[in-house]
């Protein structure tokens, strides 16, 4: 009923590959839009703003960055922690070192940082496969968060290991720092993590993501059908990492306003590997779905037993916030192994088909 | 089937709605007095006998005082787990009601500072966060009173040194630290004071995945043979830090923490062993003062406390600095309602009321709490109060007193708090300097 496809007829290659064969995606996609943009900045209070809002965005960018290396290249890596540090502690020099920089530069520039020291980390790619590669970049996991600690040039030498956030203005508004206004930080985020999502889309759709995904499916085949190797397992290191990188500028300035090395250990992550995995490998909308199932439930459910009343010690209502997520989670992958993407896209099937079940 | 849910749904409806009424009428005339706390977690072994004094002394006073001049005091717990991503939640969930943050982590209140001036909300941070918190100047709405890590770590050399700093000229100090800006403050002003007196500093990191199993840190300083080693711990990696002492047979009376390294709990696992092991601190267990017997009396014995008895919680430092930390809160909350004359404050009159802490000797006996807590007052200008401290010793069952009141070497310190308090306020320009404060 609401996906009814009859009426919808494709009568050009370019239209049957179009972004949204079904109109009613667009539609949907349409009303989320106007949801982020408009209705959430005006109801959302500051609290839903810096613990739902703004995390969930930047840790399914975050979680994007990995997909396109692990779902869409099959390359896994455990590094993602370190590479979001990389990409913020170089934010941090390039708007210490130069502070009259629009932050938006400042930003897209520390991405290259981080795509360099993925790309680094990736060449081992070359030769090994599957677990092997994952304890390789676990290797840079180790070694980059060791060097966040012991090279005090990173932190301006700051006495307390961590780095700052400065007040930063663009176009005369405050846009990160502590005097930044919430929904300012939050459309600057959103803008970022729309611009990012279209291009990882659109390269996932095309020509690279599809050399990539031959890669991922079986690399010798694409190998005999002349798809370079090396080129393209490394592309997939460069674009992943930098758009980690991005997520990791974007999580220090925008969201944490400081941050000392061990912020970026690896239960960072795992965080993110974990969205990434629930949401769905090898899906762009699953990284969102994924991020909302991992960061913003467990804040939403403890919100709960106060806003029932009912008189609960927040330790308490902390440990019956981790089973549930977690009885959650396991819940979620017994139902759709394919994770949460895949479970929409199954209902969606249904929704067309319905109301002539097969 | 359907019968039995819509029953369970409207009962559990009807237990629900007094509950809420209950919650609106108590919250009339209520402070709003949140705690970060840690109950679970890598740190909940130090975190739980801090936060349950903190909560008794407020349970108490409302217990038998019907709270502060008729209002009453609503502590409520917002646990972090020592995690710097759900310390940004609470403090974000906190601040509409509350009118105090209280971090209860080094890396927390590193988020919390900068807000603090454009959300007009105090940080309490008794006995941790930045040293240089003690600025008031700059740090308008931060207070670390009544000792700051580099007092602590003065009063450390003083103590080992017996007084006389050049003594050390030679000797080797290492300095095991958790690696985490809690444990790196008082670095700079070790290294200064090494230049200065000729002795050399070691510092040896433990990292957060090894604070439990630290033979390579203790490898090293079997190698090096420290004249002493300093701990900064936290944790498990007190615990842990002092098992491999004993295990190394390094010599306890050589051994010196710092107040958040010195839970009975952690010294109970070695007992005997860890007899000589030494602690500064700037609060000490009293459980025969009045206080502790009144909470005694309105919470432990009343079944109201969370406290562990068989372990003999109640006689730990560390529960009672808990009861202290409480206890100057709520000497700011008294101050600032006789200053603005009103019961109900707000957060800007208890960033007041904090400015003017007194602990004086007859202050101090009557709220009751006699040789807990030496003599400090706050200021405008001066945001710690250096209360200085003692030295507590393991006698093998518990922390004795073991040396007299120690005092900060203010001429050392003062210097670099105000290098580092304006490097700080240009590092986050512009930031807000109190014009105001003429001291």
């Amino acid at each position: 009923m609401l996906y009814r496809i009859a009426g919808q007829y494709k009568t050009s290659y370019a239209a049957d590959h179009a972004l949204f064969p079904v109109r009613q995606d667009a539609y949907l996609l349409g009303f989320i839009l106007v949801m982020a943009f408009v209705v959430f900045p005006m109801t959302a209070s500051e609290f839903a703003f810096r613990a739902l809002l703004i995390p969930v965005l930047i840790y399914s960018l975050a979680a994007l960055g990995l997909n396109i290396l692990t779902g869409y290249a099959g390359q896994l890596s455990l590094g993602t922690g370190a590479f979001m540090g990389v990409g913020a502690y170089a934010c941090y020099k390039i708007v210490t070192i130069f502070p009259e920089l629009n932050l938006v530069v400042a930003i897209a520039l520390s991405g290259f940082f981080s795509a360099a020291v993925g790309v680094a980390f990736g060449l081992p790619s070359l030769r090994i496969k599957g677990f092997y590669l994952a304890i390789a970049t676990l290797a840079a996991q180790f070694f980059l968060v060791w060097l966040f600690q012991k090279w005090s040039w990173l932190y301006n030498h700051s006495s307390s290991a961590a780095i700052q956030v400065p007040n930063i203005d663009m176009f005369g508004i405050t846009v990160a720092g502590p005097t930044a206004r919430a929904i300012t930080q939050y459309y600057f985020v959103l803008c970022v993590v729309c611009a990012v999502t279209i291009f990882a889309i659109n390269i996932t759709r095309g020509r690279i993501g599809r050399i990539w995904k031959s890669v991922r499916d079986m690399d010798i085949a694409a190998e005999l059908v002349g798809i370079n190797l090396m080129k393209a397992k490394l592309t997939a290191f460069f674009v992943s990492s930098y758009i980690v990188g991005v997520a990791g500028a974007l999580f220090v300035f925008l969201w944490r306003g400081a941050a000392e090395a061990n912020l970026f250990e690896i239960p960072l992550s795992f965080r993110v590997l974990f969205i990434a995995i629930i949401g769905g490998l090898g899906s762009i909308m699953g990284n969102y779905l994924g991020a909302i199932l991992i960061v913003a439930l467990p804040v939403v459910l403890s919100t709960v037993p106060a806003a029932l009343g009912v008189p609960i010690a927040s330790a308490t209502a902390e440990h019956l916030n981790i089973m549930i997520v977690g009885a959650l989670i396991i819940t979620f992958l017994i139902l759709e192994p394919h994770g949460l993407a895949q479970l929409w896209a199954t209902i969606r099937e249904k929704f067309i088909l319905w109301p002539f079940p097969h | 089937m359907r019968n039995l849910i819509k029953t369970t749904l409207l009962s559990a409806a009807i237990a629900a709605a007094p509950l809420a009424l209950a919650g609106a009428a108590w919250a009339q005339d209520t402070l709003s007095l949140p705690n970060l706390s840690y109950r679970t977690g890598p740190f909940a072994a130090t975190g739980i006998p801090l936060m349950n004094g903190q909560r008794d002394y407020m349970l108490m006073l409302n217990e038998r005082d019907g709270g502060v001049n008729g209002v009453l005091l609503g502590y409520e717990e917002c646990e972090t787990g020592y995690n710097t991503e759900k310390g940004v939640e609470c403090y974000e969930k906190t601040k509409a009601t509350g009118i105090v943050t209280q971090p209860w982590s080094t890396g927390i209140t590193l988020q919390v500072l900068p807000k603090s001036n454009v959300d007009k909300i105090p940080i309490l941070a008794p006995g941790y966060g930045f040293s240089a918190m003690q600025d008031g100047k700059t740090f308008q709405w931060a207070y670390n009173p009544p000792a700051s890590y580099w007092d602590g770590a003065s009063m450390i050399l003083q103590n080992i040194s017996g007084g006389n700093l050049d003594s050390l000229k030679g000797k080797k100090i290492a300095f095991l630290h958790l690696d985490h800006p809690f444990g790196k403050e008082p670095i700079p002003l070790f290294q200064a004071m090494a230049e200065k007196h000729g002795f050399s500093f070691l510092p040896i990191p433990v990292g957060l995945s090894e604070m439990q199993n630290q033979s390579a840190q203790w490898l090293q300083i079997r190698r090096e043979k420290p004249d002493f080693v300093v701990m900064w711990g936290w944790g498990a990696m007190n615990a842990g830090a002092i098992t491999e002492a004993v295990k190394t047979k390094y010599p306890m009376n050589q051994f010196v923490g710092i107040w958040w390294s010195s839970l009975d709990g952690d010294l109970k696992l070695v007992g005997e062993e860890g007899k000589g092991y030494r602690s500064i601190s700037w609060s000490f267990p009293n459980s025969q003062s009045p206080v502790m017997q009144d909470v005694k009396k309105y919470v432990v014995d009343a079944g109201k406390s969370m406290i562990n008895k068989d372990a003999g919680e109640f006689e730990w430092v560390f529960y009672q600095r808990g009861i202290l930390i409480s206890a100057m809160l709520v000497e700011g909350i008294k101050a600032a309602q006789a200053n603005f004359n009103t019961k109900v404050i707000n957060a800007e009159q208890l960033r007041w009321g904090l400015e003017n802490l007194k602990f004086d000797d007859a202050s101090i006996k009557s709220l009751g709490l006699e040789g807990m807590i030496p003599p400090f007052s706050t200021s405008c200008a001066n945001h710690t109060g250096h209360s200085g401290g003692w030295m507590l010793e393991w006698d093998g069952s518990k922390f004795v007193k073991a040396s007299d009141l120690l005092q900060a070497d203010r001429a050392a310190i003062d210097p670099l708090v105000t290098s580092e308090a304006a490097k700080y306020a240009a590092a986050n320009a512009p930031w807000p300097v109190s014009t105001e404060c003429k001291m």
